[in-house]
């Protein structure tokens, strides 16, 4: 109830406020007059009686700001007032204004940029029901102590499925992809391959039709489709009687049994259909081969860590049970959330860290410009204090100036945060998770609005503390011009702007440099004018190996005969693919257990391949058009391979068996040649051990074309893609691609890194050299009087400019000693993104030391020549 | 208490009780009050225009005194406050209070060195 009083004796207040002010204002009257009646009739003077009584009272408006202060309303009435005041002060000056929204809005704008990536990538819950419970189970190999992360075998994934006491369900899938034909042009659809257990584990239903079945996962049983809600559309325009009908996937049948609703998303991307993985018995004894990843659902308070212990003692057991089993596979599960991430989220806080230094190298600025502005502004202060504003008051004013400044360069800066999503969504590399769904929404702007108003705190109150700590006599007596502590506390905060640009100019540098040197790596081949081009093809058409051997000769022949087009080869999996190949193999003389069996990687190439992408050959002979289907089987090995698996030099000749422990199993040959190392999955991943099978000899029904152009010609592209479509019309053949776009996407994250890091340093070198700018210019304005003097006395030109210089280069180079410290501490932070520079590398600090000092010569001089011009008659009348 | 003490501040925290009573007393203007309170306290309090008066409107706001105007005994025109019913409430509980602590504070310093 007394609330209500308050509040309702506040909004009288408020709006009856001219009538409380007179009634005050009458009240205090009467009570002089009171008090001045009483001391006459104690026998004093009227005019002595009415200056005594002053003298009590003091400050008549000082008693009544502070009986107003009683009530909530005069915080709201004074902040309005401040705001009005405020917004007054900057339309005032105007120049100030926009330099320091600008300054604020680019720091703000591309910190609210970074966090929205963060948020989309790092923060935003995975679109499932409960996807915190959802785990990723993944198996590892312990390469000397370190564990890398594989997918799993089907046994181990039944084993885990069937033994954990942690999981409520767990599925396994792979991705795939299938020619879907009967429906106009054959097209290419993503699937995902899953066992039954998948619709429960992520808690989504089909929208229509249903799941699948348990006895669906059998090879066989296997032919029915789950359809994405896009496919839906695009396929049966949304009939509902779609389901029971059938599809050709790879000129099989498939029935359709349900269709996922829109929203529906797996894994994390659209897929366009979902269909049981279909197993036959053999694959339960395949414990080598992996290809599955493995989710799971905990159970009610299970914690990820517990469901790693649990897996892994059913692994210790496995591994007992099955001696073939190699005993570094482990398996680790961990939430899938964090999986997605694990190798992003360093570099993303690394750079959401370089972002702040940014918004704090902004805020320094601004608050140099208000401490600036504060000794102009002095006499106003000094005036406002003399009638009666009380200190607090004054620091709440200057506060609400400097929120009112953040806010307006709040707003200003989703404007360019959003032109630098925009950026990012198109030119982001697309193997950071979810960075296309970027965005400014509830959170993000919530962000922004707190950056803002925590810059706002951050700039406005060291200049607000010092202009409102004297009292008001202190105020008037000390003139316009600065004291020295003023301009040392302008010094320091310049000198931390160019240390934290120094440390992020050299951050950028070294990414550069990483960058740079990654870039001039050769991948093993000569990308330049190779164009590449998917072609499946299906092999129902294609009963025997025969008839699979003259459909790639046909293509090949007819594309070697186009214009422009100097030779073709086919290989499958395409290096930079990402796609991969691998297999345990057996040297024939060597008696090793099976489980010490080495595995390599596994390329299958038709025999111009390597004169095509130009991979040397070191030793022996490459394929020939006669290494076909019923010659001799014949080998390639890699350099790396060769030393790895026959140090002795001795490797050509030697016998291979392949996939007695999973893997490629059809294959088995002699080596005949070594050729040069290809670095199969980007220039910045290790070297593996590989061998090339020619692809006549393989019964690979799906492979890439790769064709030496002579620059390109346009027309080529899709020429091409119709001579290969013409030969089958069922073939799905992929857009063509030049490869240096495959190698350049390989470096597609290190390049984003480098080019937010970058633009975020370059920010912090341009608001570095406003500010120094801003401090000379405004030194030489105070100083005009001196150098006025200096000038009369004799003093040249060329001795004020380069007095003034010597100023700013004296704060810089203060900076940039404490910049290059703060340098040595990146050595830490960016460990994981460098390759090949050492994090203290003293080419990069040196010239990074030598930008920034540049800058700063520039940022200086300016100001220099102005003060140079300076008339010694105007200065010396000055102030 | 001695006519010796020199006069100053009431004690802090208990202006607002001693407005409160001074009204209870009969209906007062802002002098008057000052005035009651330095003689009741025989001088020992000396309450100013300063504290008075933000006192009155925090008061006010709490709906425990209410102003009026009136005329003065030597017909002027002032501002006199009374106690509200909440007001006679507050100043019920507020002595109660008061006068414990003080009873207990009292004890605390009469204490002799048998008692602890």
């Amino acid at each position: 109830m007394r609330i209500f009083k308050i509040f309702g004796g506040g909004l009288r207040a408020l709006f009856g406020k001219q009538r409380a002010e007179q009634e005050l204002d009458e009240e205090l009257r009467c009570y002089m007059e009171i008090a001045a009646e009483q001391k006459m009739r104690a026998g004093t003077g009227r005019d002595e009686a009415a200056r005594e009584t002053r003298i009590e009272m003091g400050s008549v408006e000082a008693l009544k700001e502070q009986v107003r202060d009683v009530g909530w309303e005069t915080h709201i009435e004074s902040f309005l007032q401040d705001l009005r005041y405020g917004l007054r002060m900057l339309r005032k000056n105007p120049s100030f204004t926009i330099v320091a929204v600008l300054a604020l809005a680019l720091g703000i704008g591309a910190n609210t940029a970074m966090f929205s990536v963060i948020e989309a990538v790092l923060l935003r819950p995975l679109p499932y029901r409960n996807a915190g419970e959802i785990v990723l189970v993944s198996s590892t190999w312990d390469r000397n102590g370190t564990l890398t992360s594989y997918t799993s075998s089907p046994p181990d994934f039944f084993d885990w499925r069937d033994q954990n006491r942690s999981f409520s369900s767990m599925f396994a899938y792979r991705m795939s992809e299938f020619a879907l034909t009967g429906l106009g042009e054959a097209k290419r659809v993503g699937a995902v391959m899953a066992t039954a257990g998948m619709f429960s584990t992520l808690q989504a239903e089909p929208m229509l039709g249903r799941e699948f079945a348990t006895e669906e996962n059998r090879k066989g049983a296997n032919h029915v489709v789950i359809l994405s809600h896009g496919l839906w559309q695009s396929a049966f325009a949304g009939a509902l009687d779609a389901i029971g009908k059938t599809i050709q996937l790879d000129s099989e049948p498939y029935t359709i049994i349900g269709v996922m609703p829109p929203d529906f998303r797996f894994p994390l991307s659209a897929t366009d259909v979902y269909v049981p993985i279909g197993f036959d018995d053999k694959v339960m004894t395949q414990r080598g081969a992996h290809y599955l990843a493995v989710l799971g659902r905990l159970q009610n308070g299970v914690t990820p860590a517990q469901a790693n212990d649990d897996l892994s003692a059913i692994m210790a057991q496995l591994r007992k049970l099955y001696p073939d089993k190699d005993d570094k596979w482990g398996v680790r599960a961990q939430l899938w959330s964090a999986a997605l991430v694990a190798d992003i989220r360093p570099a993303l806080l690394v750079l959401l860290g370089a972002v702040g230094l940014v918004a704090l190298i902004a805020c320094a600025n601004i608050s140099n410009l208000l401490l600036a502005r504060a000794t102009v502004r002095h006499r106003e202060l000094a005036m406002r204090r003399a009638l009666g504003a009380g200190r607090a008051r004054l620091l709440r004013q200057m506060l609400t100036e400097g929120l009112l400044l953040a806010l307006l360069a709040g707003a200003a800066s989703l404007l360019l945060a959003h032109w630098a999503l925009v950026a990012i969504v198109r030119f982001g590399p697309a193997d950071i998770p979810r960075l296309a769904s970027v965005g400014l929404n509830g959170p993000v702007l919530a962000f922004a609005m707190s950056v803002s108003i925590a810059c706002a705190l951050m700039f406005a109150l060291i200049p607000a503390l010092r202009s409102s700590a004297r009292d008001a006599a202190g105020l008037l007596r000390t003139s316009v011009s600065p004291t020295r502590e003023a301009g040392r506390l302008r010094g320091a905060l310049l000198i931390g702007e160019v240390a934290l640009s120094m440390m992020l100019l050299a951050g950028a540098g070294l990414l550069l440099r990483s960058f740079v040197g990654l870039s001039s790596l050769s991948p093993g081949f000569d990308p330049k004018d190779i164009l590449t081009m998917g072609v499946g093809v299906p092999d129902a058409h294609y009963k025997n190996s025969a008839a699979l051997q003259s459909y790639w000769d046909q293509a090949l022949t007819q594309l070697r005969a186009l214009p422009g087009v100097a030779s073709v080869a086919a290989v499958t999996p395409l290096p930079f693919s990402g796609d991969d190949f691998s297999s345990s193999f057996r040297v024939e003389g060597r008696s090793v257990p099976e489980k010490d069996e080495p595995s390599a990687e596994l390329r299958f190439a038709t025999p111009d391949y390597f004169r095509t992408l130009v991979i040397p050959l070191r030793q022996g002979r490459t394929f020939t058009e006669a290494d076909r289907l019923g010659a001799a089987r014949v080998l390639l090995i890699t350099e790396t391979a060769a030393r790895m698996f026959f140090p002795q030099g001795d490797a050509i000749g030697q016998k291979i068996q392949f996939g007695a422990r999973g893997g490629y199993e059809k294959n088995e040959g002699e080596i005949v040649g070594i050729v040069g190392d290809v670095r199969h999955f980007g220039v910045d991943a290790p070297i593996l051990p590989m061998f090339y099978v020619p692809l006549a000899q393989s019964g690979m029904d799906g492979a890439a074309v790769v064709m030496r152009t002579r620059g390109f010609p346009a027309t080529l592209t899709q020429f091409a893609r119709k001579i290969v479509q013409a030969i089958d019309r069922d073939a799905l053949v992929g857009e063509p691609v030049p490869m240096e776009t495959l190698v350049s996407a390989s470096l597609g994250q290190r390049r984003f890194y480098m080019m937010l890091l970058g633009g975020f340093a370059t920010l912090a070198l341009l608001l570095a050299a406003v500010g120094l700018y801003g401090v000379i210019s405004y030194s030489v304005a105070q100083r005009t009087q001196e150098v006025g003097i200096r000038v009369a006395l004799g003093a040249s030109r060329s001795e004020v400019v380069a007095m003034v210089t010597r100023q700013g280069l004296r704060l810089a180079a203060a900076g940039l000693a404490s910049g290059l410290v703060l340098a040595l501490l990146l050595k830490s932070v960016l460990k994981g993104l460098l390759v090949g520079v050492s994090a203290t590398d003293p080419a990069t600090l040196v010239v990074t030391a030598l930008v920034l000092l540049l800058v700063a010569v520039l940022a200086s001089y300016v100001p220099a020549r102005r003060a140079a011009r300076v008339d010694p008659m105007v200065a010396l009348r000055f102030d | 208490m001695t006519a010796a003490q020199k006069p100053g501040p009431v004690v802090q925290g208990t202006l607002d009780m001693l407005i409160l009573k001074t009204v209870a007393l009969q209906p007062m203007h802002g002098y008057g009050v000052g005035l009651r309170i330095e003689q009741i306290s025989r001088g020992v309090f000396q309450v100013n225009a300063g504290s008075l008066f933000p006192a009155f409107r925090r008061l006010e706001r709490r709906g425990w005194i209410q102003g009026e105007w009136r005329a003065t005994e030597n017909n002027r025109r002032a501002k006199y406050y009374m106690l509200t019913d909440a007001g006679r409430k507050q100043l019920q509980s507020e002595a109660r209070e008061w006068q414990a602590q003080s009873a207990a504070i009292a004890r605390i310093l009469e204490a002799t060195s048998g008692e602890v």
